[in-house]
């Protein structure tokens, strides 16, 4: 079988000499030509563009950093959007190394991606969960900070959320709804709040849902305040001691906690609030490291910091290293804040 | 062939041939195993795990049992419509055939989250047939209802285009003979057309089947949960990682092989004839 392929492929290449080659024939060559063209091609077009793996929430304003960085230093980037948990999985399951990874929960990195796939992180933006909505969606006249767990409890009105199990918007959504019931003081309001946003109004991740609620599907939406300005959304600005956004309030968000599921479908694993911080890391054999620590230090410092800002992210300043190993234009452009203990951000 | 034989020099043409069916075979060869050597080892990877998890995971027992339900009545909805389109296609000449023909190919054109929303915005709750729906007590988006427009969406074209094949492949001469013999155009479909081009109509339907049973894309943007096997193999990669996603995604192809190998068996026509 393979002695025949190589007689075949040799003929092709001296295909001018042999006259009776029929127009099926040369289809066929030419079909596997094309495939060995192709292949080849990709291969070697991908050896200067980098790749970024992010969070859903990041990629608005990681494509803003990322459109101005490949003008300025004339390289080309292929950015891919999952949930930060798929995200991960890509790494330890597939065997996919990108240049830059940027997640939504800086604790997935601990917890899924030490030390086998990197060996530091970047903590650099915070977030704040927000109730997204439209114009048109049922009571946005009235719905304020001080009434929207009323409004989203009235008959009809839709409130949809992400999956707690796939996204940390879907865990954040419950920690928030039962700082909730501890805030306004009203028993059962985390029950409440949940039900009124049931199973069938769950998606994957929270940028599933921007969709649903423009098409007018859900009226109201669990987010991130930067996916809500991202795309162009109105939002109810929660109250600092629910919407996870203070370092400050850390004790008291850690007050609640929610279980999902673990690494097995046996397993759980109980998530205590905190405030939201985004992470970002060089994984190890980055296929281009170099522009990659530019690109990063490009992203925490400077214009590209500013671009980010501009899209809604709340950009830490300065941002902080937590692990070792990291490159020497990053740690510079990060300033050498202070790891935390246990690599917390706090 | 012949034709060929005589045309040119016996020895060369000989050897041309032989070529030409070496080349078509490594290219058949080729091609077969890149059809098949993902979903071997999927199966290799998953299938006993996929097949304990039929036993113990009353999830996906329960996803299979959806999977299978919403694309049957995906299915029975595509060959109650698209029968009467496909025949209308292969048989009458009308005004705006071409047009017809072309629109009801566009859905596969369509890339599937793209679809999702788009049928969203026909049957949503802020639409006109969706409130109306919704009015009466019936949910598109988040429920069952939902995977079955999402799957007919994808998947009826295909139907349709089979089986206008099949009915384009029955000779019209049987039927004109019906028809000279006093029997009402309805008879003579269900008397000599039908019989005619069962084999392919199953086929067809077959197909159709086995393409919304695929759908991932559409489905998930209307209806999350409950999970088909799809969704709840996409959901169980993200959670757990390739070591639960296996069996699942394994359990349903060797779940689906049943039906598909049962259905592909029948020969209504008793036996040889066209390829089913």
């Amino acid at each position: 079988m393979e002695r025949r392929r190589g007689r075949g492929l040799a003929r092709h290449s001296t295909r001018a000499s042999y006259s009776l080659m029929n127009a099926r024939q040369l289809l066929e060559l030419l079909a596997i030509a094309t495939l060995l063209t192709a292949c080849g091609g990709t291969h070697g077009e991908s050896s200067d563009r980098i790749v970024v793996f992010n969070a859903g929430s990041l990629s608005i304003p990681i494509r803003a950093a990322l459109d101005s960085f490949a003008a300025r230093e004339h390289v080309t980037f292929a950015q891919e959007n999952a949930g930060s948990l798929e995200t991960a999985r890509k790494l330890t399951e597939l065997g996919q190394i990108p240049d830059v990874i940027a997640l939504a929960d800086y604790e997935v990195f601990p917890h899924y991606l030490m030390p086998e796939q990197v060996e530091w992180y970047l903590d650099f933006a915070r977030n704040r969960m927000v109730l997204a909505y439209t114009p048109k969606s049922r009571f946005a006249d009235e719905i304020s900070t001080a009434n929207w767990w009323q409004i989203v409890q009235r008959e009809g009105v839709q409130v949809g959320r992400s999956d707690p199990n796939l996204d940390p918007n879907g865990y954040r959504t419950l920690l928030t709804m039962q700082l909730a019931e501890k805030h306004y003081g009203v028993a059962g309001l985390y029950d409440s709040l949940l039900a009124h946003a049931p199973s069938r109004n769950v998606r994957p991740k929270e940028v599933d849902l921007v969709g649903l609620v423009q098409a007018g599907e859900m009226d109201y939406i669990w987010s991130y305040e930067s996916l809500a300005t991202a795309a162009g959304l109105k939002f109810v600005e929660l109250p600092t001691a629910i919407d996870l956004s203070s370092p400050a309030d850390s004790a008291s968000y850690a007050t609640v906690s929610v279980r999902v599921r673990g690494k097995t479908p046996t397993d759980s694993v109980t998530f205590r609030g905190q405030p939201i911080v985004y992470a970002l890391s060089i994984p190890k054999g980055a296929p281009h490291p170099d522009v990659a620590a530019r690109f990063v230090a490009y992203m925490v410092k400077g214009n590209g910091a500013r671009i980010m800002r501009a899209t809604g992210l709340d950009m830490l300043d300065p941002p902080i290293v937590v692990g070792s190993g990291v490159p020497a234009v990053v740690a510079t452009a990060a300033g050498g804040g202070p790891a935390g203990p246990n690599g917390a951000p706090r | 062939m012949s034709g060929a034989i005589a045309v040119a020099p016996p020895v060369r043409s000989h050897s041309a041939h032989r070529l030409a069916s070496v080349l078509a075979a490594l290219a058949a060869s080729i091609f077969l195993l890149f059809l098949f050597a993902p979903i071997l080892r999927l199966i290799i990877s998953g299938g006993a795990g996929g097949v304990g998890r039929i036993f113990s995971d009353s999830e996906l027992r329960g996803s299979l049992a959806l999977t299978a339900a919403t694309a049957t009545t995906a299915t029975m909805i595509g060959v109650v419509g698209g029968t009467p389109i496909a025949y209308l296609l292969a048989r009458r000449d009308f005004r705006g055939r071409a047009v017809v023909a072309a629109l009801i190919d566009l859905p596969l054109l369509i890339p599937h989250p793209v679809a999702g929303i788009a049928l969203l915005l026909v049957l949503g709750r802020e639409s006109a047939v969706g409130s109306a729906l919704l009015q009466a007590g019936f949910r598109i988006a988040g429920s069952p209802a939902g995977i079955v427009c999402a799957m007919l969406f994808v998947s009826a074209p295909l139907y349709v285009s089979a089986a206008r094949e099949a009915f384009a492949r029955v000779d019209p001469r049987y039927e004109a003979v019906g028809r000279t013999l006093g029997d009402p155009a309805w008879r003579v479909f269900r008397r000599v057309t039908l019989p005619l081009s069962l084999r392919g109509l199953i086929a067809a339907g077959v197909v159709m089947w086995a393409r919304a049973v695929s759908e991932f894309g559409a489905i998930v943007i209307l209806t999350y949960n409950p999970k088909v096997v799809s969704v709840l193999s996409y959901d169980r990669f993200t959670s757990f990682g390739l070591r639960e996603a296996l069996p699942v995604a394994a359990a349903l192809t060797i779940l689906a092989l049943i039906p598909l190998t049962a259905l592909r068996a029948l020969r209504p026509n008793g036996g040889a004839g066209a390829a089913l």
